[in-house]
């Protein structure tokens, strides 16, 4: 049987004693990194945190583990990663990094260059659990907004020089007013240290504002456009709500859309849904009063003296015209009075009276004439009728019948007893027809 | 809004809200129809001013955008903005 070769023997490669070539741990270390470093490098490791360390020095170091296998990984202070503050144990994150040794312990690691947050609403997470701290300290306070000016002629403006939300304000701005001076401090506003840059910028406007300048800047615009949660979120750090809350000169937030709330939004004096509204609301004053100015312009030409002068000289004329025209009906009414009062004049006129009169007196004549007429007739009748009877009752009847009658011939009495009469006694008798004058014998 | 006032006059003249409130005043004064014809045409003239206040206040300007840097001295200066604007 021959010999085998062990799989151990490497025969020529490692000749006994002379041939043996020993490493100190350093050298094999070194040897082993630059290997591990050549054929690993550069990767992305996705993972849970784990047994998570802050330094005092600002750098980091975890473990990133799965279900099986573990990974040292150290993130230095120098990174700039966004999310750095929310890393917590049990966070899933993508990292990217280089894969090394640490040649003191002998222990190969990840260095973190880059850090995405995994899992669903670990950023809201992170918003909740800042706000609330930021709330307990009183940066949201509503006693501590302050108003904003009115007219204001020099703002700071905080903003990405190339975004789209420069482009709205200016565009807002110019239409509304234009005299308004912009001073802009320009920052990223998203990737990573893009927070720093937007407090470096408050805070440099602030260092402004302190110089001895003709005009001071009224306010300060932070601002930026829409986009994903992750990319409004340097207006949701921390540094960036510091700065403003520390900001001497009042601070508009407008970040994202009408939908997105910042932290940036909470601290400010005033929020503003969009970058446009923004520009709306810092231009108001100037806008209003410039249509206020037109429309008091336009009450003042419609109150113009001349127009009063206008006015007043048609007055006049139409004062003219009544006058005139109530003198002329002055005297018609009075024209009219006068043939009324010449009428009803001639109407009571004495001839007129009289002639009535006469013809009252002329009826009455007549009335009269008839009257006695009449009466006349009446009392002839009557007499008549009285005669007839008369001659009925008198003694002509009797007479003529046969009978006389006698009386004393002096006195004219009637004798009615013999014995009355005295002997010798002048006697007158009347018969129907005539008289006899007699004496008495016996 | 007094920092406003100030500032306001430290460019000369009557504040412009001042200027705005008494134009408003004056032309209330000469919409009422009692105000004698030579008050009149004294308001008329000092409200034309004060419109010329107003608008010189509110005059259109070109829109004055500056940059503001920090240099590595840690000095302060102002240059045009390079802005992309459509």
């Amino acid at each position: 049987m021959s010999k085998s070769k062990s799989q151990w023997d490497f025969g020529e490669l490692f000749p006994a004693e002379q041939a043996r070539k020993v490493l100190s741990v350093s050298e094999l270390t070194a040897q082993v990194r630059s290997l591990i470093e050549k054929q690993v490098g550069s990767v992305w490791v996705t993972g849970e945190v784990t047994n998570l360390r802050a330094q005092s020095s600002g750098h980091m170091y975890f473990t990133l583990r799965d279900a099986a296998s573990q990974l040292s990984c150290v993130l230095f202070s120098r990174e700039k990663v966004p999310h750095r503050g929310l890393l917590a144990d049990g966070q899933k994150v993508l990292l990217q990094g280089d894969v090394t040794v640490y040649e003191a312990r002998g222990q190969y690691q990840l260095i973190v260059r880059a850090v995405e947050l995994q899992g669903v609403g670990a950023l809201q997470v992170a918003f909740e659990k800042l706000k609330q701290k930021l709330a307990a300290e009183g940066l949201f306070a509503p006693e501590r907004k302050r108003p904003l000016p009115k007219y204001p002629q020099r703002i700071g403006l905080v903003t990405s020089p190339t975004g789209a939300a420069i482009r709205d304000v200016l565009h807002v701005v110019r239409r509304r007013n234009p005299g308004l001076e912009i001073i802009l401090a320009p920052c990223r506003v998203q990737g990573d240290g893009a927070a720093a840059e937007i407090a470096a910028a408050i805070r440099l406007l602030n260092e402004f504002n302190h110089q001895p300048s003709t005009l001071n800047l009224q306010l300060i615009l932070v601002t930026r456009g829409g986009g994903s949660l992750e990319d409004l979120w340097a207006f949701n750090e921390e540094i960036v709500a510091r700065a403003i809350f520390e900001s001497a000169i009042p601070v508009v937030s407008a970040v994202g859309h009408e939908i997105d709330f910042t932290i940036s939004d909470f601290v400010a004096d005033v929020r503003a849904a969009t970058p446009s509204a923004a520009a709306e609301i810092i231009t108001e004053g100037v806008f209003a009063s410039r249509q206020f100015v037109q429309s008091l312009m336009r009450r003042m030409m419609q109150a113009h003296p001349r127009k009063r002068l206008d006015e007043s000289f048609q007055r006049l004329d139409d004062l003219q015209v009544g006058l005139l025209c109530h003198g002329r009906q002055g005297v018609r009414e009075r024209q009219i009075a006068c043939q009324n009062l010449a009428l009803r004049l001639r109407q009571v006129r004495p001839k007129q009276l009289l002639k009535q009169r006469r013809e009252l007196l002329q009826m009455n004549r007549q009335r009269l004439r008839e009257l006695a007429r009449v009466r006349f007739k009446d009392l002839k009748n009557n007499l008549a009728a009285t005669e007839t009877r008369l001659r009925l009752l008198g003694p002509e009847q009797v007479l003529s019948r046969g009978y006389s009658i006698t009386m004393d011939a002096v006195t004219g009495k009637v004798l009615r007893e013999a014995a009355k009469v005295n002997a010798g006694q002048k006697l007158k008798t009347r018969l129907a027809k005539g008289e006899i004058l007699s004496r008495a014998v016996k | 809004m007094s920092k406003t006032v100030r500032a306001d006059v430290s460019k000369g003249g009557l504040p412009f809200e001042e200027a705005l409130k008494k134009l408003e005043g004056v032309v209330e004064a000469m919409e009422s129809d009692d105000l004698p014809l030579e008050m009149l045409l004294a308001r008329y003239e000092e409200g034309s001013k004060l419109v010329k206040i107003c608008q010189e206040k509110l005059a259109e300007a070109e829109l004055k955008i500056q940059q503001l840097e920090k240099t590595a001295s840690g000095e302060m200066k102002l240059r045009p903005a390079d802005v992309s604007e459509d």
